[in-house]
């Protein structure tokens, strides 16, 4: 990524075409008869984004192969969390992580990806994502659950204890490894 | 009404009778209908279809990236989808309601994936659980995926008809229309010129569509009903809708 701009097959005639400036139609380079929807690439200033795991020199694992190294690529400052952070990942994880050259920086936030789910980890919570849907509806319930969930509290730590259900993923697949090893 | 199935039942008849053998076929997320008809169809006349359920455990990817890359290559035969406004030209709307763009009165998932794979995919087949002169429309408020191709871009398919618990429509893409193919048993012709939004044309020799089997009944409530419960595709929606109330 960080490229200029991508062709897409698709989109001509949609209002979507019309409205968007980032959207065009143009004349395909290598077949000047045809037309070719391109649409201009985003360089986002700064990516926030949640991995599973990351070594010392910030290669992050996701435990599947993500789009988000994508957002990577594409990005200027790269900020990630991670379930926990470990000394070396192990050589599989080492082997389809996204390379710590494109991050900015990373942090350890466990359950920082809830109330979606980490894959490898924890689940989605289906419960509290019913609950901000809801909260969604209205820019006055929006702003309600936003102190609630966020403004109003200290810290992560104080996000997991009141939000996270107790013991959330652990009889999944989580296996992280015991601090200090 | 004296129909031994239920609508979700018929559509997922109706949509599983669309999917061909040997294809790719697809639906989106929180896509229960098309869901329950693609693993029906593979259950009975397309054993060797290949399945992409997004957003279930029937999806061959990890990153969206690796599916926009399939359609784009014109892989995929068939495409399900749904759309809150479909109109007489084969647009469909899945982006906002209202008159001004800018303050919708309503706003849906969105467009840019429906409106590629419009293209992309050979056909696709628009199901809608409201068949109402607000949901077949003269004219959508908002194309996020268009009927019409302007000139000399490149489609590698597009619509080919829409699946409603009362009728079903066909894309006549000479024309660029959609036309009454067929009215699902206990609505008549009647029923559904009342029920559209826009004018079907000519439909005398419009018959009835050819009802769910009892072939198709008993997979859809049995294996299908199973598979989609164990693997955790919809199965609150599978236990709710198929086979409802006439389960032993």
């Amino acid at each position: 990524m960080g490229i200029p701009y991508l062709p897409v097959l698709g989109l001509a005639g949609t209002d979507l075409l019309r409205r968007r400036e980032d959207m065009k139609l143009l004349p395909d380079p290598f077949h000047p008869e045809r037309q070719t929807v391109v649409v201009q690439a985003l360089r986002p200033d700064v990516a926030l984004f949640h991995g599973l795991r990351a070594d010392r020199a910030g290669n992050v694992c996701f435990g599947y192969e993500s789009d988000n190294t994508i957002l990577a690529e594409a990005s200027r400052t790269v900020l990630v969390t991670v379930e926990e952070v470990v000394d070396a990942l192990a050589p599989e994880e080492r082997a389809a992580a996204l390379p710590g050259i494109l991050v900015t920086a990373v942090a350890q936030a466990r359950y920082g990806a809830h109330p979606a789910g980490a894959p490898g980890a924890y689940p989605q919570d289906g419960e509290h994502l019913t609950r901000y849907a809801q909260a969604a509806r209205s820019d006055e319930t929006f702003a309600a659950y936003l102190r609630e969930t966020v403004f109003d509290l200290p810290d992560h730590a104080a996000y997991v204890a009141r939000f996270v259900p107790e013991g959330w993923g652990q009889r999944g697949q989580l296996r992280l490894q015991a601090a200090g090893d | 009404m004296d129909r031994p199935y239920n609508d979700a039942e018929l559509m997922a008849v109706l949509l599983s009778r669309e999917v061909r053998d040997g294809e790719i076929s697809a639906c989106g997320t929180l896509s229960m209908l098309p869901a329950a008809g693609l693993l029906l169809a593979q259950a009975t006349h397309a054993p060797d279809a290949e399945l992409i359920i997004l957003g279930s455990p029937f999806v061959p990817f990890a990153t969206s990236r690796q599916f926009h890359y399939l359609a784009q290559r014109g892989d995929l035969g068939l495409f399900f989808v749904s759309g809150v406004q479909i109109d007489r030209r084969g647009n469909y709307n899945l982006h906002l309601l209202g008159r001004d763009p800018d303050r919708p009165d309503q706003r849906f998932p969105g467009g840019y994936g429906g409106g590629m794979i419009y293209y992309a995919a050979r056909r696709t087949v628009i199901f809608r659980t409201e068949h109402t002169p607000r949901s077949l429309v003269e004219r959508v408020d908002f194309i996020s995926a268009a009927g019409q191709t302007p000139p000399a871009v490149l489609r590698y398919g597009g619509p080919t008809g829409v699946v409603t618990p009362m009728a079903s429509l066909r894309f006549d893409a000479g024309a660029g229309l959609l036309r009454l193919a067929s009215v699902h048993a206990p609505h008549t012709v009647a029923d559904v010129v009342r029920s559209t939004g826009f004018d079907l044309g000519d439909v005398s020799g419009v018959g009835p569509t050819p009802p769910p089997s009892a072939e198709e009944l008993g997979v859809l409530r049995g294996e299908v009903c199973a598979r989609m419960i164990e693997s955790g595709t919809y199965p609150d929606w599978a236990r709710a809708n198929l086979g409802a109330g006439r389960a032993a």
